[in-house]
Protein backbone atom coordinates (compact mmCIF):
# COMPACT_ATOMS: atom_id res chain seq x y z
CA UNK A 1 0.00 0.00 0.00
CA UNK A 2 2.85 2.32 0.95
CA UNK A 3 4.68 1.57 -2.30
CA UNK A 4 1.52 2.07 -4.33
CA UNK A 5 0.96 5.47 -2.73
CA UNK A 6 4.56 6.52 -3.35
CA UNK A 7 4.36 5.34 -6.97
CA UNK A 8 1.19 7.36 -7.42
CA UNK A 9 2.89 10.45 -5.98
CA UNK A 10 5.84 10.08 -8.40
CA UNK A 11 3.55 9.52 -11.39
CA UNK A 12 1.28 12.41 -10.38
CA UNK A 13 4.26 14.80 -10.26
CA UNK A 14 5.41 13.41 -13.62
CA UNK A 15 1.97 13.90 -15.21
CA UNK A 16 1.56 17.38 -13.70
CA UNK A 17 4.96 18.45 -15.05
CA UNK A 18 4.15 16.93 -18.44
CA UNK A 19 0.84 18.80 -18.58
CA UNK A 20 2.53 22.07 -17.66
CA UNK A 21 5.14 21.54 -20.39
CA UNK A 22 2.53 20.76 -23.06
CA UNK A 23 0.50 23.81 -22.03
CA UNK A 24 3.59 26.03 -22.08
CA UNK A 25 4.65 24.89 -25.55
CA UNK A 26 1.13 25.24 -26.96
CA UNK A 27 0.63 28.64 -25.33
CA UNK A 28 3.94 29.94 -26.69
CA UNK A 29 2.81 29.07 -30.21
CA UNK A 30 6.20 27.58 -30.97
CA UNK A 31 4.59 24.41 -32.19
CA UNK A 32 2.03 26.06 -34.47
CA UNK A 33 1.97 24.69 -38.03
CA UNK A 34 2.53 26.88 -41.08
CA UNK A 35 -0.30 28.57 -42.98
CA UNK A 36 -0.79 25.47 -45.13
CA UNK A 37 -1.33 23.37 -42.06
CA UNK A 38 1.96 21.50 -42.34
CA UNK A 39 4.98 22.05 -40.13
CA UNK A 40 7.86 23.41 -42.22
CA UNK A 41 10.49 21.25 -40.66
CA UNK A 42 10.61 17.58 -41.55
CA UNK A 43 12.73 15.72 -39.03
CA UNK A 44 15.14 13.14 -40.35
CA UNK A 45 13.22 9.92 -40.55
CA UNK A 46 9.97 11.85 -40.34
CA UNK A 47 9.04 10.68 -43.79
CA UNK A 48 9.47 7.17 -44.99
CA UNK A 49 12.44 6.86 -47.32
CA UNK A 50 11.61 5.81 -50.84
CA UNK A 51 14.32 5.07 -53.39
CA UNK A 52 14.06 7.00 -56.66
CA UNK A 53 12.04 5.23 -59.32
CA UNK A 54 14.17 2.72 -61.12
CA UNK A 55 16.96 3.46 -58.72
CA UNK A 56 18.69 0.90 -56.64
CA UNK A 57 18.08 0.98 -52.90
CA UNK A 58 21.25 0.57 -50.94
CA UNK A 59 20.68 0.46 -47.21
CA UNK A 60 23.10 2.38 -45.04
CA UNK A 61 25.75 0.18 -43.57
CA UNK A 62 26.52 0.49 -39.91
CA UNK A 63 30.03 -0.91 -40.08
CA UNK A 64 31.84 1.77 -41.99
CA UNK A 65 31.53 4.89 -44.06
CA UNK A 66 32.39 6.13 -47.54
CA UNK A 67 36.06 6.53 -46.69
CA UNK A 68 36.29 2.86 -45.92
CA UNK A 69 36.94 3.36 -42.24
CA UNK A 70 35.71 0.39 -40.27
CA UNK A 71 34.88 2.06 -36.99
CA UNK A 72 31.13 1.57 -36.39
CA UNK A 73 29.06 4.73 -36.28
CA UNK A 74 27.57 3.95 -32.90
CA UNK A 75 31.03 3.88 -31.38
CA UNK A 76 31.57 7.59 -32.01
CA UNK A 77 28.30 8.50 -30.27
CA UNK A 78 29.03 6.21 -27.36
CA UNK A 79 32.58 7.50 -26.90
CA UNK A 80 31.33 11.10 -27.12
CA UNK A 81 28.64 10.57 -24.48
CA UNK A 82 30.83 8.55 -22.12
CA UNK A 83 33.59 11.14 -22.67
CA UNK A 84 31.34 14.02 -21.61
CA UNK A 85 30.37 12.15 -18.43
CA UNK A 86 34.00 11.15 -17.75
CA UNK A 87 35.19 14.75 -18.10
CA UNK A 88 32.52 15.96 -15.68
CA UNK A 89 33.29 13.18 -13.19
CA UNK A 90 37.01 13.96 -13.33
CA UNK A 91 36.43 17.70 -13.05
CA UNK A 92 34.13 17.37 -10.03
CA UNK A 93 35.04 14.16 -8.18
CA UNK A 94 38.82 14.42 -8.42
CA UNK A 95 39.22 17.87 -6.76
CA UNK A 96 36.73 16.77 -4.10
CA UNK A 97 38.70 13.64 -3.24
CA UNK A 98 41.96 15.65 -3.24
CA UNK A 99 40.45 18.18 -0.85
CA UNK A 100 39.26 15.35 1.40
CA UNK A 101 42.74 13.79 1.46
CA UNK A 102 44.32 17.16 2.33
CA UNK A 103 41.80 17.63 5.14
CA UNK A 104 42.63 14.19 6.52
CA UNK A 105 46.35 14.88 6.34
CA UNK A 106 45.91 18.19 8.10
CA UNK A 107 44.13 16.43 10.99
CA UNK B 1 23.38 8.66 -2.51
CA UNK B 2 21.82 8.67 0.90
CA UNK B 3 24.56 7.23 3.07
CA UNK B 4 25.04 10.46 4.98
CA UNK B 5 21.47 10.74 6.20
CA UNK B 6 19.59 7.52 5.54
CA UNK B 7 20.98 4.06 6.19
CA UNK B 8 19.95 1.55 3.54
CA UNK B 9 20.01 -2.21 3.77
CA UNK B 10 22.53 -4.28 1.86
CA UNK B 11 19.94 -5.75 -0.52
CA UNK B 12 18.53 -2.27 -1.20
CA UNK B 13 21.99 -0.98 -2.03
CA UNK B 14 22.64 -3.94 -4.35
CA UNK B 15 19.30 -3.42 -6.12
CA UNK B 16 20.05 0.28 -6.44
CA UNK B 17 23.48 -0.42 -7.89
CA UNK B 18 22.26 -2.78 -10.63
CA UNK B 19 19.28 -0.58 -11.35
CA UNK B 20 21.56 2.43 -11.76
CA UNK B 21 23.88 0.45 -14.04
CA UNK B 22 20.85 -0.55 -16.15
CA UNK B 23 19.65 3.08 -16.25
CA UNK B 24 23.09 4.31 -17.26
CA UNK B 25 23.39 1.77 -20.09
CA UNK B 26 19.82 2.49 -21.23
CA UNK B 27 20.59 6.22 -21.27
CA UNK B 28 23.70 5.68 -23.40
CA UNK B 29 21.79 3.46 -25.85
CA UNK B 30 18.86 5.86 -26.15
CA UNK B 31 21.17 8.84 -26.59
CA UNK B 32 22.09 7.54 -30.05
CA UNK B 33 18.85 6.71 -31.89
CA UNK B 34 20.58 6.65 -35.30
CA UNK B 35 22.60 3.64 -34.21
CA UNK B 36 20.11 1.77 -32.05
CA UNK B 37 17.18 2.35 -34.37
CA UNK B 38 14.04 4.31 -33.66
CA UNK B 39 12.06 1.32 -32.34
CA UNK B 40 14.65 0.43 -29.68
CA UNK B 41 15.12 4.14 -28.88
CA UNK B 42 11.42 4.71 -28.23
CA UNK B 43 10.47 1.47 -26.44
CA UNK B 44 13.58 1.51 -24.27
CA UNK B 45 12.94 5.14 -23.33
CA UNK B 46 9.36 4.36 -22.34
CA UNK B 47 10.49 1.42 -20.22
CA UNK B 48 12.94 3.75 -18.46
CA UNK B 49 9.90 5.45 -16.83
CA UNK B 50 9.27 2.25 -14.85
CA UNK B 51 12.94 1.82 -13.89
CA UNK B 52 13.16 5.49 -12.95
CA UNK B 53 10.10 5.11 -10.69
CA UNK B 54 11.76 2.17 -8.88
CA UNK B 55 14.97 4.25 -8.59
CA UNK B 56 12.98 7.04 -6.92
CA UNK B 57 11.11 4.57 -4.68
CA UNK B 58 14.42 3.18 -3.43
CA UNK B 59 15.55 6.72 -2.60
CA UNK B 60 12.20 7.73 -1.12
CA UNK B 61 13.40 8.10 2.48
CA UNK B 62 16.24 10.39 1.37
CA UNK B 63 13.87 12.48 -0.77
CA UNK B 64 11.30 12.97 2.01
CA UNK B 65 13.99 13.66 4.62
CA UNK B 66 15.72 16.32 2.50
CA UNK B 67 12.39 17.87 1.44
CA UNK B 68 11.51 18.26 5.11
CA UNK B 69 14.89 19.73 6.02
CA UNK B 70 15.53 21.73 2.85
CA UNK B 71 14.66 25.13 4.29
CA UNK B 72 16.30 24.37 7.61
CA UNK B 73 19.76 23.15 8.53
CA UNK B 74 21.20 21.03 5.73
CA UNK B 75 24.66 20.29 4.36
CA UNK B 76 25.63 21.94 1.09
CA UNK B 77 26.25 18.59 -0.64
CA UNK B 78 22.75 17.32 0.18
CA UNK B 79 21.22 20.62 -0.88
CA UNK B 80 23.12 20.58 -4.18
CA UNK B 81 22.17 16.95 -4.76
CA UNK B 82 18.53 17.68 -4.05
CA UNK B 83 18.37 20.61 -6.49
CA UNK B 84 20.29 18.66 -9.12
CA UNK B 85 17.95 15.66 -8.75
CA UNK B 86 14.92 17.89 -9.26
CA UNK B 87 16.53 19.39 -12.38
CA UNK B 88 17.23 15.87 -13.61
CA UNK B 89 13.61 14.87 -12.97
CA UNK B 90 12.25 17.94 -14.79
CA UNK B 91 14.65 17.42 -17.69
CA UNK B 92 13.81 13.69 -17.81
CA UNK B 93 10.11 14.57 -17.95
CA UNK B 94 10.78 17.01 -20.80
CA UNK B 95 12.75 14.33 -22.68
CA UNK B 96 9.86 11.88 -22.25
CA UNK B 97 7.08 14.33 -23.14
CA UNK B 98 8.85 15.73 -26.19
CA UNK B 99 9.80 12.19 -27.22
CA UNK B 100 6.18 11.07 -27.00
CA UNK B 101 5.07 14.12 -29.02
CA UNK B 102 7.45 13.27 -31.89
CA UNK B 103 7.10 9.47 -31.59
CA UNK B 104 7.13 7.68 -34.93
CA UNK B 105 7.07 4.06 -33.76
CA UNK B 106 5.67 3.51 -30.25
CA UNK B 107 2.69 5.87 -30.33
CA UNK B 108 1.50 4.93 -33.84
CA UNK B 109 1.82 1.28 -32.76
CA UNK B 110 -0.47 2.02 -29.80
CA UNK B 111 -2.94 3.71 -32.16
CA UNK B 112 -2.09 7.36 -31.49
CA UNK B 113 -1.19 9.74 -34.31
CA UNK B 114 0.16 13.15 -33.30
CA UNK B 115 0.99 15.99 -35.70
CA UNK B 116 4.70 16.55 -36.28
CA UNK B 117 6.04 19.27 -34.06
CA UNK B 118 9.08 21.36 -34.86
CA UNK B 119 9.27 22.79 -31.34
CA UNK B 120 9.02 19.36 -29.71
CA UNK B 121 11.84 18.03 -31.88
CA UNK B 122 14.10 20.91 -30.84
CA UNK B 123 13.08 20.57 -27.19
CA UNK B 124 13.80 16.83 -27.34
CA UNK B 125 17.33 17.36 -28.67
CA UNK B 126 18.04 20.20 -26.27
CA UNK B 127 16.73 18.39 -23.18
CA UNK B 128 18.66 15.24 -24.11
CA UNK B 129 21.91 17.23 -24.30
CA UNK B 130 21.17 18.95 -20.99
CA UNK B 131 20.30 15.53 -19.56
CA UNK B 132 23.73 14.22 -20.51
CA UNK B 133 25.40 17.08 -18.64
CA UNK B 134 23.14 16.68 -15.61
CA UNK B 135 23.78 12.92 -15.57
CA UNK B 136 27.51 13.64 -15.64
CA UNK B 137 27.25 15.95 -12.63
CA UNK B 138 24.91 13.46 -10.87
CA UNK B 139 27.45 10.67 -11.45
CA UNK B 140 30.30 12.88 -10.25
CA UNK B 141 28.50 13.83 -7.03
CA UNK B 142 27.83 10.16 -6.29
CA UNK B 143 31.24 8.94 -7.41
CA UNK B 144 32.34 7.85 -3.93
CA UNK B 145 29.15 5.83 -3.49
CA UNK B 146 29.63 4.23 -6.93
CA UNK B 147 33.27 3.30 -6.24
CA UNK B 148 32.54 1.99 -2.72
CA UNK B 149 29.47 -0.02 -3.76
CA UNK B 150 31.17 -1.51 -6.82
CA UNK B 151 34.13 -2.42 -4.65
CA UNK B 152 31.96 -3.96 -1.93
CA UNK B 153 29.52 -5.90 -4.09
CA UNK B 154 31.52 -6.68 -7.21
CA UNK B 155 35.30 -6.37 -6.94
CA UNK B 156 35.78 -7.69 -3.40
CA UNK B 157 33.56 -10.81 -3.87
CA UNK B 158 35.33 -11.61 -7.17
CA UNK B 159 38.77 -11.16 -5.57
CA UNK B 160 37.69 -13.27 -2.59
CA UNK B 161 36.45 -15.98 -4.95
CA UNK B 162 39.82 -16.14 -6.71
CA UNK B 163 41.90 -16.03 -3.53
CA UNK B 164 39.85 -18.82 -1.90
CA UNK B 165 40.24 -20.86 -5.07
CA UNK B 166 44.03 -20.47 -5.07
CA UNK B 167 44.12 -21.33 -1.36
CA UNK B 168 42.12 -24.50 -2.06
CA UNK B 169 44.44 -25.40 -4.95
CA UNK B 170 47.48 -24.83 -2.74
CA UNK B 171 46.10 -27.03 0.04
CA UNK B 172 45.41 -29.88 -2.47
Amino acid sequence: MKILFRTLVILTVFVALSGAMIMAVNASGANAPDFDGEPRFRPDGGEEFRPPEGGEFRPERGDGDRDGRIAPRWMFGLIKNVGVIAVLVTAIAWPRSLAKKRKKQAV
Amino acid sequence: MSTEIIKTTSSQTKTKLWLDVALFVAFLVTMDPHSSGLAIHEWLSLSVIAVMTIHLLLSWDWITEITRRFLGKLGSLNRTNYILNWLLFIDGTLIMVSGVMISEVALPYLGFELPLGFAWRRLHDMSANIGLLLLGVHTALHWNWIVNTFSKYLFQPVTRMFTSKTKKDASV
